[in-house]
């Protein structure tokens, strides 16, 4: 079974070797000529005004939370999708019921204006 | 059972990951470092044959939850000097979970080792799983839908909100607008002095 999994290392190890090749390069090639004034913060023309940390707008949860809904109905699908020999007619129904509860959810947000984002 | 090399190089990541959490100052490392503790667990998993389990981790948790995880570090704005005094005063209360979670698991394991014995399924772990969910578990299944219709229409109940006065487009009217919505004709009789009023003679021309 685990031979299947085996192009993922390979795929982690070329990921990678590119990653660093492309660091490595800018690190051997690139020009270094360092100046505090470089290194200073630097926003438009002024000082930094905040630090990187700002509070999101609170409609990004919203989304994410969807889209871990959604997620986890998918998940569902897998394996169902796999065993859909074995589980006869009373399986497909039943997963014809759960995705018709979802897509009662997906209505409602979609009615209510979630999906948009002004 | 396990192939020892991948075992212990997933686990040594692990480990270093949690660590990691647990240790670094900036908070948005330490919900990087979760990252890669979730995709070191789900290759733990995968050796062990929990292949569905595997895929539900790096689908569900390190997709989507650790998106939440990352808006939520934005949302509530720590202060990293508080964050490094409360690693001191909670580690008490962190050492009691563990050593909880360390009393279940072996306890477990001693279940598992008198004899509750797992075998490798025939066709792989998710077949099984599939095949249990969909014929013996099919109510609580019915179930989960129901929990996550219900988790949908919460989510909505309490982030949603309008904005009062902001403008946007709404491309199905702009595309649905007609000609005589917009434009009006008029016939001008030439003149010559400039600055006049519309003269009276100037006649709307129906479209």
């Amino acid at each position: 079974m685990l031979a299947a999994y085996l192009a993922i290392p390979f795929f982690l190890v070329v990921a990678a070797g590119i990653g660093l090749f492309a660091l490595a390069a800018g690190f051997v090639l690139g020009p270094r000529r360092p100046d505090p004034r470089k290194a200073a913060p630097y926003e438009c023309g002024f000082e930094a005004f905040e630090d990187a940390h700002m509070p999101f707008d609170v409609r990004y949860y919203l989304v994410a939370i969807l889209f871990i809904l959604f997620d986890l109905e998918i998940t569902f699908l897998f394996p169902w999708a796999v065993s859909l020999n074995h589980i006869g007619t009373a399986g497909l129904l039943a997963m014809v019921a759960f995705l018709l509860v979802l897509t009662i959810g997906f209505i409602y947000e979609w009615r209510k204006g979630a999906l948009e984002w002004e | 059972m396990l192939p020892a090399l991948p075992f212990y190089l997933a686990s040594a990541f692990l480990i270093g990951a949690s660590l990691g959490v647990v240790g670094s100052r900036n908070p948005v490392y330490a919900a990087l470092f979760l990252v890669l503790a979730f995709v070191s667990a789900a290759v733990l998993w995968l050796l062990a044959g929990a292949e569905f389990l595997a895929m539900a981790l790096v689908v569900v948790y390190v997709g989507a939850v650790m998106v939440l995880f990352l808006f939520v570090v934005m949302m509530i704005d720590v202060r990293l000097a508080v964050l490094h005094r409360s690693f001191v005063r909670y580690l008490p209360l962190g050492v009691l979970v563990a050593v909880a979670m360390m009393v279940q698991i072996i306890a477990a394991l001693r279940g598992l080792a008198q004899g509750a014995g797992h075998a490798f399924p025939e066709g792989g772990n998710t077949e099984a799983l599939g095949t249990l969910i969909y014929t013996r578990f099919l109510y609580p299944f019915e179930i989960a839908g129901l929990i996550l219709l219900l988790a949908i229409v919460a989510a909505i109940a309490l982030t949603l909100r309008r904005r009062e006065g902001t403008r946007h487009q709404d491309p199905g009217r702009q595309v649905l607008v007609r000609k005589q919505d917009r434009l009006r004709l008029w016939r001008l009789p030439p003149h010559q002095a400039s600055g006049e009023q519309l003269p009276a003679s100037a006649q709307r021309e129906d479209t």
